[in-house]
């Protein structure tokens, strides 16, 4: 795949998209918003000759103690059977017990323990769909205290018991790193660099916590110059991988999007030639 | 030692809106609270399940405004989380609430308007299929069409509601200049309908009603012809099958069932 | 076959036969389009609303009164006189 920028592709975008074919490097599809079927699905297949896609799950529930869903797995596994996506990937973070589902990433401590339950649950998605997977650094808004692993330690764990790569959200990097009181560059230090295979970017919205500053990963805007020169570090350090531009609240004007795909990928080219992978 | 299992259990509960003391001992705080950290993902999953359920009944929020459907579907939601991810197959149950739900008792028409838009939705998310046509009868004597058990459509549906729940579905859509609606008006049939690149309803009349009834319930059309009279002596089952075969109504037969159907005495 | 289902077999033979104008569809209402959103997306966006404020959920249903277009909507059994 091009280390060039790409952008989520969401509903109200669908009809231009198909109709004008704009330039992008790829575009990026939720999972769970196609796997009951509907026209959405047929225009998305139709696209498939100009486009590469990748398969962005929101719903595995990876950290979830009781395992994945098998009924889940298998219709996601049948969608990327269909569609063929150069990427696959999903979320450090669980959404489902005692079989309810709860529409969230919900942050897990960094133990031993879940350690081992992720592993157990990336070997099953792999083994199902027979590929490796990506998996994403999520938002968090708290921390436990139980907690042995750093976020990034924990990640690189991942990677090496799993064989499973990496999906580096910059955005959720900053985000994280504001809430816990992390500094994002000594986040960023020393994550597997081979094992990285995609960077997303998105805005935040800043929210009032008893007083105090939060910052919410809400998709809902351009992607702040923090996050802009965050990318910048993430580029030094580890070079151009295919980057994802994504916007869900308030979606805007393509235009905008794409402009801001035009932006990364000035970022990305910038940093051509610096891959690490290439070392 | 908090083990993975009860964090998760107890930070199921907490998103129920139980208090969760032993997890907010468990989370960091400082100038921000543990306890207004748990919220974010508290309000979040409300939220977002509410936004999702107002996708799927864009009908029923028009008819009671934004903050009224908001409070309903959170109520909803805290009661029946989803049993899977995929959002669209989520608020079944929704219609049947909503009949049940005292602050709506005022709006009794407001079930019905729910179970329309969640047609519409399971019609959207249909497969299209292969769909019957005047031309794949056309080898077919007129007793072998009489003869023939049809099935709806992947998606297609119907019902009655004693409300006129098209005109009020009419007066909802975004745009819609104002125009007042008596109840007292009657109810209507409804026929929904997946189509190529949308999900569309249509008005049927009582004995059309009677017809695809009986279709539903594997009559033949003969039979359903004989149920449409019932109702309606002035029926004609010309115009009916001709609109409806127009409609794409109908799923494609199975491969086979023309050739036996040609046979029937 | 009796003339009744003589009859009815003829009739559902002619309908094949029938003019487009007469197999008008009526007042299709087009409901959906692929524009609709993807209700997944809201897993990931977080709205911004999504904040820490202590609102007392279990109550604002009671005191929340519906203001849609049932204002336009009148009559019926519940609501007459």
């Amino acid at each position: 795949m091009r280390t060039v920028a790409g952008i989520g592709l969401r509903a109200p975008h669908l009809a231009e998209i198909a109709r004008d074919r704009p330039a992008t490097g790829f575009l990026e599809i939720h999972a769970e918003n196609y796997l009951a079927g509907s026209p959405a699905l047929q225009a998305v297949e139709r696209l498939r000759g100009d486009y590469e896609f990748s398969l962005h799950a929101v719903g595995l529930s990876l950290g979830s103690v009781e395992g994945l869903d098998e009924a889940h797995l298998a219709r996601v596994a049948a969608l990327a059977e269909r569609l063929e996506p150069v990427l696959v990937s999903d979320h450090l973070s669980w959404s489902v017990s005692g079989g309810h589902y709860f529409n969230d990433l919900l942050p897990l401590p960094y133990t031993e323990e879940a350690l081992e339950v992720v592993v157990r649950n990336i070997q099953r998605l792999q083994d199902r769909l027979k590929r490796q997977v990506l998996v994403e650094n999520p938002s968090c808004y708290l921390g436990f205290k139980h907690s042995t692993l750093s976020e990034p330690t924990f990640l690189g764990e991942l990677v090496r018991r799993s064989g499973c790569g990496l999906l580096l959200d910059v955005n959720n990097i900053a985000v994280t790193a504001h809430n816990l009181r992390l500094d994002p560059l000594a986040w960023l230090a020393d994550l597997p660099a081979a094992a990285i295979g995609e960077y997303h970017l998105a805005g935040h919205a800043v929210n009032d916590a008893d007083g105090e500053p939060i910052l919410i990963d809400d998709h809902g805007s351009r992607v702040s110059e923090g996050v802009w020169s965050l990318f910048d570090s993430v580029l030094q350090r580890y070079g151009p991988r295919p980057t994802l531009v994504e916007w869900d609240t308030d979606v805007p004007a393509l235009t905008i999007l794409l402009d801001e795909a035009v932006r990364a990928d000035r970022a990305l080219k910038a940093w051509t030639g610096t891959d690490v992978r290439a070392a | 030692m908090f083990a993975l299992r009860d964090l998760q259990g107890a930070f199921a509960n907490h998103i129920r809106g139980e208090d969760q003391s032993r997890l907010e001992a468990a989370v960091v705080g400082d100038a921000i609270p543990a306890a207004a950290r748990l919220r974010v993902y508290r309000h979040h999953v409300e939220q977002s399940l509410a936004a999702a359920l107002a996708a799927t009944f864009p009908t029923v929020q028009a008819v009671v405004g934004e903050e009224f459907f908001r409070a309903m579907a959170r109520r909803y939601v805290v009661e029946h989380l989803p049993r899977q991810p995929v959002l669209t197959e989520y608020g079944a149950g929704f219609p049947e609430f909503i009949a049940g739900y005292e602050p709506a008792a005022s709006l009794p028409y407001l079930a019905d308007v729910a179970r329309l838009d969640w047609a519409l939705n399971l019609a959207f998310h249909s497969p299209v299929g292969v769909r019957l046509t005047a031309a794949d009868l056309s080898s077919l004597p007129a007793e072998g069409i009489a003869g023939l058990s049809l099935t709806l459509a992947p998606g297609g549906a119907v019902f009655h509601s004693d409300y006129p729940i098209d005109r009020i579905w009419q007066i909802s859509q975004p745009g819609t200049a104002g125009e007042t609606i008596d109840l007292d008006a009657g109810g209507v049939n409804l026929l929904i309908l997946r189509r190529e690149d949308d999900a569309a309803f249509v008005g049927i009349s009582d004995a059309e009603m009677a017809f695809l009834s009986a279709v539903q319930q594997g009559s033949t059309l003969e039979s359903a012809a004989q149920a449409g009279f019932q109702v309606d002596g002035a029926f004609n089952p010309s115009t009916t099958f001709g609109r409806l075969l127009a409609l794409q109504a109908f799923a494609a037969l199975q491969h086979g069932v023309a050739k036996s159907a040609s046979k029937a005495p | 076959m009796n003339t009744t289902r003589i009859a009815i077999a003829t009739a559902l033979a002619a309908a094949l036969a029938l003019p487009a104008t007469v197999q008008a569809q009526g007042n299709m209402e087009k409901c959906y389009g692929v524009a609709k959103a993807g209700k997944n997306d809201c897993q990931t966006a977080k709205s911004s609303c999504a904040g820490t404020s202590k609102t007392d959920h279990q109550n604002d249903a009671w005191i929340s009164v519906p203001k849609g277009t049932c204002d336009k909507i009148v009559g019926g059994k519940l609501t007459a006189g």
